[in-house]
Order: C-alpha cells, then sequence, then structure tokens
C-alpha cells in the first residue's frame, strides 16, 4: 500500500494562476489537467479499495456478504456501461463526477473521525491515516475536476451551466451511514467504503471517457 | 446389491417352476437368468445407467413372455404371475437403488470473469443429477432491476455456463446469481453468489508476440512487440491496458519480469548473442487481475562473434607480423642501436704512448717510448718541476724534500755526501697523497730514467744515475758524486770524469743546518767550490753565501764568476786570467758535453785555478770554477 503521505501530491486543484500568461508562469494545459486529475483518482480508488479489502477481511471473514445495503449516492443517475456514457456527452458526464465528488466529501471526513474515535480500537492507527487521506484526496480532486471543466469552458468545449447544480435530492450522508442509534457499527464503515470504492472507480472511469472524447490523443 | 440377487434368485425359482411345460421356455429363462446374473458385473463396466435400464428392460421382457407364454393353466399361473411380477418389482427397485433416481444435486457457482469490462461470463460446477436429466438454470438479480432474470445465453461460453453480453451487462452494480439444478424429481438452487462486474475483470493474453533482434552499432538488443487483446477497447478511454513481459534464457530456469506500462512494445538490452530466449506477455485492465501469459515466443541471438572472427584474426595477425618485424630489426641492428644509445666510454689515452705496446709486457720499446713521452709528461705538468735534490749527509741520509717550484730543473746536492733524489713537487708545502704519488711516479720514472742508459737529445734532462752511494760520515766537504752520463751523442771516454752539460743547468748545493727541519730557499747555503780534484770531488769553499739560488762559487777576491782563460798549459791546465768581470753569477756552461782539453785560445791569465776538469771552450770564457753541471 502506498504511503501517499511521502509521495509529492499532484495537487491537481492547486496549480497556480496565471491570468495573463506571465513569464516563468506555467500554464498547465487541459492534457496536463486530465493527466493530473486522472492520476489523483486513480490513487483515490487503491487506496479504497485496500482499505475496504481490509476490513472485510478483519471484520468479516466469510466471503459472501450479501449485503443488499444501498449507497447514499444512489440517486445519482449514473451511467453503468460504456455506452451510456458516451452518450451522456461531455456536459453531464462532467456534471455526474462533480457530484460524485461532492457527496463523498462529508462522509469520508465523517468516516475518520468515527474511526479515529473508536471505543473499542477496532480500527488500527494505519486504517484511520488512510481514511484522512482519502478525505483530503477526494477534496483536491474534486478541485481539480472544477479546474478542468473551466478550462473545458474557456475552450468552449463545456457548457458553461455545468457545476452549478446543487445536489438537493441526496439525502443527508450522515442520516445515511451512521446515525443509527447514535452507534456506528463496523458493519456501516464497511457499507461506506464498499460504497465509496465503487464511486472512486466510477469517477475514475468518467474522467478517463471525458478525456478521451474531448482530446484526442495518443493515450486513448 | 442383495436384494437384487435376490430378486434373481426368485426370478430363478419362478423361472424354475414352468419347466415342466416347455423346454425352450426353459431355454428362454435359463438364458435371461444367466444374462441377469452377469448383468452386475456389466452394470459395473457399462455404466449403471444402461445396464439398468437394459435389466429392467428384460426384465419387463420376461414378465411379458411368462405372461404370455403361460396361457392354459390360469389358477397356478396367477400365482405365478403375482410371484413373477413380484419378484420383477424387486428387481427394478433393486435396480433402481444403486443409482438412485432422486432431485439433483445442489449445483456450485464457480465464478464469473469479465474480459474487457463490458460482458461477463459465470461458470457453475453441477451437482449430482439424481439419474434424471437435469438442467441447470441460471438466474439473477440486480442491482436497480426488479426482477428476477433468466440467464441470457447459455451456450456461447459452453457447457455450464452463462454469458451476459453488453446488453444485458451493468458495471457498478451488484448481480446476485443463483443456479438452479431441475430433474424430474425437484430441483436444487445453488447458493448466491454476489458479484459485481468492476470486480472480476480479467482480459485475454496479448496477442501476436514477435520478437525482433535490432543489432544497433554492434549491441544487440531484442525488441518485443505485441497487440492488445482484440476485444479490448482502449480508444474510448474505457480501460487501460497496462502490461508486463517475462524473459527466461534457454538453459535457465528462472524468468525475469519487466513491466511495459501501457506501450505494446518493449527493448531488452541485456541479451548476450549465442543464446536463445523465451518471452512471454500478459496484461491487465486498470487495477483488476492479471490475465494469463502469452504463448511463449522463442528468438535465438545470433552470434555476432562469429562474423566479426575473420576480422578479427586479420588484425591481430598484423600485429603479430609487425611485432615480429621490429624485433628482428633491433636484433640486426642491435650494434648500431649499442652504439647509439650505448656510446662506449673513451678509454684513458695519452698521446704519443701506444698502450698496444705496452699490452705485451714491458718491453724495451715501450719503454723508449714512454722515455720519448717524458718530456711531454712533463711539459702536461708545467706546473710541476722536476728536481734532483741532494741532501747533506752530515745530518743524516734522510733526504729532505726540496719544495720549490721552478721551471727549471736544479740538482742539488749536499756538501757532503750527497743522494739524488729528484723529486717532483708543487709549491705548496701540502702535498696530497695524489701528488705524492705522482711523485712518487715520477720520481720512479725519473729513477728509471736515471737508469737507463739511454740519453736525451737536447733536452735539458740529463741520465742521472742516481748515486746509491752516499757517503756519509764525511767531515769534509767532499762531494762525491758520480755522473754517468750517455748520450747518443756522447763521445766522452772520460768515464770518470764529470762532464758537464751542456745546458745552463746548475748545481745548487743545500747545506743542512741543524735547527731547520724545513728547507728553506733562503736559508739554503751555498759553498763555493774551491776545487775540483780529478776524482771528481768537488772541494767547497766554507763559506756561506748568502745569494739565494745560485751557485756563487766566487773566490774571495773574485766575486765575478767569470775569469778569462789566460792560457793553457799543457793539458789539462787553464790558467784563468783573473778579471773582474760583471756580477753576474750565473753559471754558463759552455760547450758542449764534453770537455775537451785542447784549447787552443790562448789568454791571458791573471791568476791561475786549478781545474780538476777539462773544459771545452767554445765561447773563450771559463767559469773560474767550471762546475760541471748537471742537468
Amino acid at each position: 500500500m502506498l504511503d501517499l503521505r511521502k509521495k509529492p501530491r499532484m495537487e491537481a486543484g492547486t496549480s497556480p494562476v496565471c491570468p495573463s500568461g506571465q513569464a516563468g508562469c506555467h500554464v498547465p494545459s487541459l492534457a496536463d489537467l486530465f493527466n493530473r486529475v486522472i492520476q489523483q483518482s486513480s490513487r483515490v480508488h487503491a487506496i479504497s479499495s485496500d482499505l475496504h479489502s481490509e476490513f472485510e477481511q478483519y471484520f468479516f471473514p466469510s466471503k459472501n456478504f450479501l449485503g443488499k445495503g444501498k449507497c447514499h449516492t444512489y440517486g445519482i443517475m449514473t451511467p453503468a456501461d460504456k455506452e451510456n456514457a458516451q452518450r451522456l456527452g461531455r456536459d453531464q458526464l462532467t456534471e455526474v463526477i462533480l457530484r460524485l465528488l461532492g457527496a463523498w466529501e462529508d462522509p469520508l471526513s465523517q468516516l475518520y473521525h468515527s474511526m479515529s474515535q473508536d471505543q473499542n480500537q477496532d480500527f488500527n492507527h494505519y486504517s484511520s491515516n488512510k481514511a484522512l487521506e482519502i478525505s483530503d484526496m477526494v477534496h483536491e480532486l474534486r478541485d481539480g475536476v472544477t479546474k478542468v471543466a473551466e478550462k473545458m469552458k474557456l475552450l468552449g468545449v463545456l457548457g458553461n451551466y455545468v457545476g452549478y447544480t446543487i445536489p438537493e435530492t441526496l439525502p443527508p450522508s450522515s442520516a445515511f451511514y451512521f446515525n443509527k442509534k447514535g452507534e456506528v457499527t463496523s458493519m456501516d464503515h464497511l457499507v461506506l467504503l464498499y460504497c465509496f470504492r465503487r464511486d472512486s472507480n466510477k469517477v475514475k472511469n468518467y474522467l478517463r471517457i471525458l478525456k478521451c472524447t474531448t482530446l484526442p490523443v495518443l493515450d486513448c | 446389491m442383495i436384494t437384487y440377487y435376490l430378486a434373481v434368485q426368485m426370478c430363478f425359482i419362478r423361472m424354475g417352476r414352468p419347466q415342466m411345460y416347455r423346454k425352450s421356455r426353459l431355454q428362454h429363462a435359463n438364458i435371461y437368468w444367466l444374462f441377469m446374473l452377469f448383468s452386475p458385473h456389466m452394470s459395473y463396466v457399462f455404466g449403471k445407467n444402461k445396464v439398468h435400464s437394459q435389466v429392467t428392460g428384460f426384465c419387463h421382457l420376461i414378465n411379458h413372455m411368462l405372461v404370455m407364454s403361460l396361457p392354459f393353466q390360469d389358477t397356478q399361473l396367477s400365482g405365478m404371475r403375482r410371484d413373477l411380477r413380484l419378484a420383477l418389482l424387486l428387481l427394478l427397485s433393486a435396480a433402481l437403488e444403486s443409482n438412485s433416481m432422486s432431485p439433483p444435486g445442489k449445483p456450485v457457482l464457480l465464478g464469473c470473469r469479465s474480459p474487457e469490462k463490458e460482458t461477463f461470463t459465470c461458470w457453475w460446477e453441477p451437482g449430482p443429477d439424481g439419474g434424471l436429466p437435469t438442467t441447470h438454470r441460471l438466474y439473477y438479480e440486480r442491482e436497480r432491476l426488479e426482477g428476477i432474470h433468466e440467464c441470457p445465453d447459455y451456450q456461447s461460453a459452453g457447457k455450464n455456463s452463462c454469458f451476459f453480453d453488453k446488453n444485458h451487462t451493468s458495471i457498478w452494480v451488484d448481480y446476485f446469481l443463483t443456479v438452479v439444478a431441475f430433474n424430474d424429481l425437484g430441483n436444487a438452487t445453488s447458493d448466491p453468489l454476489k458479484m459485481d462486474v468492476m470486480e472480476i475483470v480479467k482480459p485475454d493474453p496479448p496477442e501476436n508476440v514477435t520478437l525482433l533482434v535490432k543489432d544497433i552499432e554492434d549491441s544487440p538488443h531484442l525488441h518485443v512487440g505485441w497487440q492488445r487483446p482484440q476485444n479490448t477497447d482502449t480508444e474510448s478511454g474505457w480501460v487501460t491496458i497496462k502490461y508486463k513481459l517475462r524473459v527466461k534464457q534457454e538453459n535457465n530456469k528462472k524468468w525475469k519480469e519487466y513491466m511495459s506500462g501501457t506501450q505494446t512494445h518493449f527493448s531488452l538490452y541485456s541479451v548476450s548473442p549465442g543464446v536463445e530466449y523465451s518471452v512471454q506477455v500478459r496484461c491487465r485492465l486498470d487495477h483488476g487481475f492479471w490475465s494469463e501469459w502469452s504463448n511463449t515466443s522463442h528468438v535465438k541471438i545470433p552470434d555476432y562473434l562469429q562474423d566479426k572472427r575473420p576480422f578479427g584474426i586479420l588484425v591481430s595477425t598484423l600485429c603479430v607480423i609487425t611485432f615480429i618485424a621490429t624485433m628482428c630489426i633491433l636484433v640486426m641492428k642491435r650494434k648500431y642501436l649499442k652504439k647509439c644509445f650505448l656510446p662506449p666510454v673513451p678509454g684513458p689515452k695519452i698521446t704519443g704512448v701506444d698502450f698496444t705496446l705496452l699490452k705485451s709486457g714491458p718491453t724495451e720499446d715501450a719503454i723508449n717510448s714512454l722515455n720519448q713521452n717524458f718530456p711531454l709528461m712533463v711539459a702536461w705538468k708545467d706546473q710541476m718541476e722536476d728536481y734532483l735534490i741532494v741532501t747533506e749527509n752530515d745530518i743524516g741520509l734522510e733526504p729532505h724534500p726540496f719544495i720549490s717550484q721552478k721551471r727549471k730543473n736544479r740538482s742539488m746536492f749536499s756538501s757532503s755526501g750527497f743522494c739524488f733524489h729528484s723529486e717532483i713537487q708543487s709549491q705548496d708545502s701540502r702535498l696530497s697523497l695524489n701528488e705524492q704519488e705522482k711523485a712518487g711516479k715520477r720520481n720512479h720514472e725519473i729513477q728509471q730514467f736515471v737508469k737507463s742508459n739511454k740519453s736525451l737529445s737536447g733536452t735539458s734532462l740529463s741520465n742521472i744515475e742516481q748515486t746509491q752511494q752516499c757517503s756519509h760520515k764525511q767531515q769534509g766537504t767532499i762531494i762525491n758524486f758520480g755522473i754517468t752520463e750517455a748520450t747518443q751523442q756522447s763521445r766522452s771516454h772520460h768515464d770518470n770524469t764529470v762532464k758537464p752539460l751542456t745546458d745552463s743547468g746548475y748545481v745548487d748545493i743545500r747545506r743542512h743546518e741543524e735547527n731547520t727541519e724545513e728547507v728553506d730557499v733562503k736559508t739554503l747555503q751555498y759553498s763555493r767550490v774551491k776545487e775540483m780534484n780529478s776524482d771528481n770531488t768537488l772541494i767547497l769553499e766554507k763559506e756561506n753565501v748568502s745569494r739565494p739560488g745560485y751557485m756563487d762559487v766566487q773566490r774571495q777576491e773574485n766575486t765575478e764568476g767569470y775569469s778569462r782563460v789566460k792560457e793553457v798549459e799543457g793539458d789539462s791546465m787553464i790558467i784563468v786570467q783573473k778579471q773582474i768581470l760583471s756580477s753576474d753569477t750565473y753559471y754558463k756552461e759552455t760547450g758542449n758535453n764534453s770537455i775537451d782539453c785542447d784549447l787552443q785560445m790562448p789568454r791571458g791569465l791573471t791568476g791561475f785555478s786549478k781545474v780538476g776538469v777539462c773544459a771545452e771552450l767554445d765561447s773563450g770564457y771559463v767559469d773560474t770554477i767550471p762546475v760541471t753541471h748537471l742537468m
């Protein structure tokens, strides 16, 4: 498992802004931005996968976990295959990405808090650190995707109203995962992690499709 | 099995009964009985189902035949018929018992796999089918999809599999799969399997692995190329494929793995010529499972060394030839090289002396040549001067070295007995060893020179025989000296006479004083020769002459050194005229070496001095006291 704290982060969301193309100020191209963002999302997914598998092995050794718990992002309509994703179009795809990322900021920070405050000491220090890392990374990723959207709007490939939809339909995440009699069980954590793993994979895939449909690059 | 045998026996019993009726029926019965007896063995050989069906079929046949063949005695046969049916039923049940038909066993879902993240396939393992043809059906439930659905395609992926095509595949949703086995008697449901397509992605191995040996600047490297699996879609960005390859040498068992990233080619630089390599490639999508390894491709790196061997041989041969040629030249010209690099050190050479003469040993010729060169040696050492030292005897025989440096040879002899020493010494009072040696050598040479009877012509040296007679203990001032002289032109007939030399040499008589150890020039004392006896004696006047360097032999009344010969009386008598001449006190040796008394130049003689010697006068003057010069 990579210790991402030690590696220099690709801070997709904190690239310097060069208003008038000053000398020495490197303006990243759209391709650069996309690459950074995609790398970040890939890392996020890797960490979430590791966390989930650790949880599953530790708490529920039996493989067939048949919980049919729904994720709190159930309400967000996401394309479930390639054709649907391609059919969706850039605007909506970007919208979906942003919504997904926005929906997970809170739950992840809450996860970290609940993990670090766990009385049972079920979670070791390493896992709680990973949770913190994930929440930071997701925050950065969201900023990065926002910047990509801005750039795309500048280039004219994206509609101007993207990113301004308020996710009203989502139930508050805290009620979804944690507010069960005030107790937070490990099952809840597992469900959360399971859902997040899936959503991070979605984000990664959608970003790649977005890149390859926007830019005709050799990577695609 | 037990019931089976019992049934057989019952059949047999039942068969056995109507033997009274017909032999043919008995025969049939026997055949059937035999068949039934052997059928258990056959059942194991051919498989239960077949044999059991055959057994049941035959039993049915037997039943029918028995029923048909026993038409007449109904009452007896009805009982028998009942027994037969019972037996047959038992048989049937026995047959069925050994492979009982039952509802199918529970199948097991093995797993699912998606090769490109667009479709997927699931496999199951059927359970025991209960002897009846069973069918399996896969049912699934899906998230965000209502109802239970059945597998859309059982065929495409082979037996006991279910293929979900693109229309039926959704990613990021949970599938709940179950397989149900059906047969006539019942069904069986497998355990459900929950899966998400996202988690089951495992691609096909890469295709068309090509190996190319590229030779760039004589360093071979292996270029491995491949293609992505056909069904994957990377253009739309739906999947990202990463590759990995492994290489093995032919004799090595260990594989070496390399990551290739998303490239579909790879260059391997650490290849050795002449070795065969095996390469395999595999891939994975995103963070899914790795595919299987592709088929092994083999390649042998050509041995480049062989191609270049003739060139190498040529180069090495040229070098060897050049080396040998150089060595030959060096050997042949070694003398010249020796001369060039190790120039000979010039040996000692004395001009005028031919060392080859000396090599054969000391001969007269050699010594002559040496002697001839002697004055040259003298000239070479012009700062040195030869001396013939005559030391006074009254003190002792010790010869004192005379230290002076003059240009002319002088001989000194003491008033009394004398020993001639000729030594050549420098003016310095210090005598270095070398110079002493030189002096000694010189002395030796001069001694040799003296000893020899050769003469020098026209030189200032004279052969002086070193007298070994040092007449000591003479109180007089009688000097005995013997001078033998031999010249080439010697016409001397007087061996005993002292013949003055023609050269202007003169005799320094040094007298030793008692208190002086060093001989100083200044302290030299001179005596005048008073007279000379006929037996080669010089009679010296005991007078101190303060004039250094010269011998002032004078008379008291006569300070000059010259006297005119007045007249010659007879033979051996010269009457010297007493005259006052210049104060020049040089003594001149006039005339030849030989003294001839036949003087015929009358002169006026004022005085008369006896001369013990006849001097040949050729200038008209005669010394007051003619003194022989020892030169």
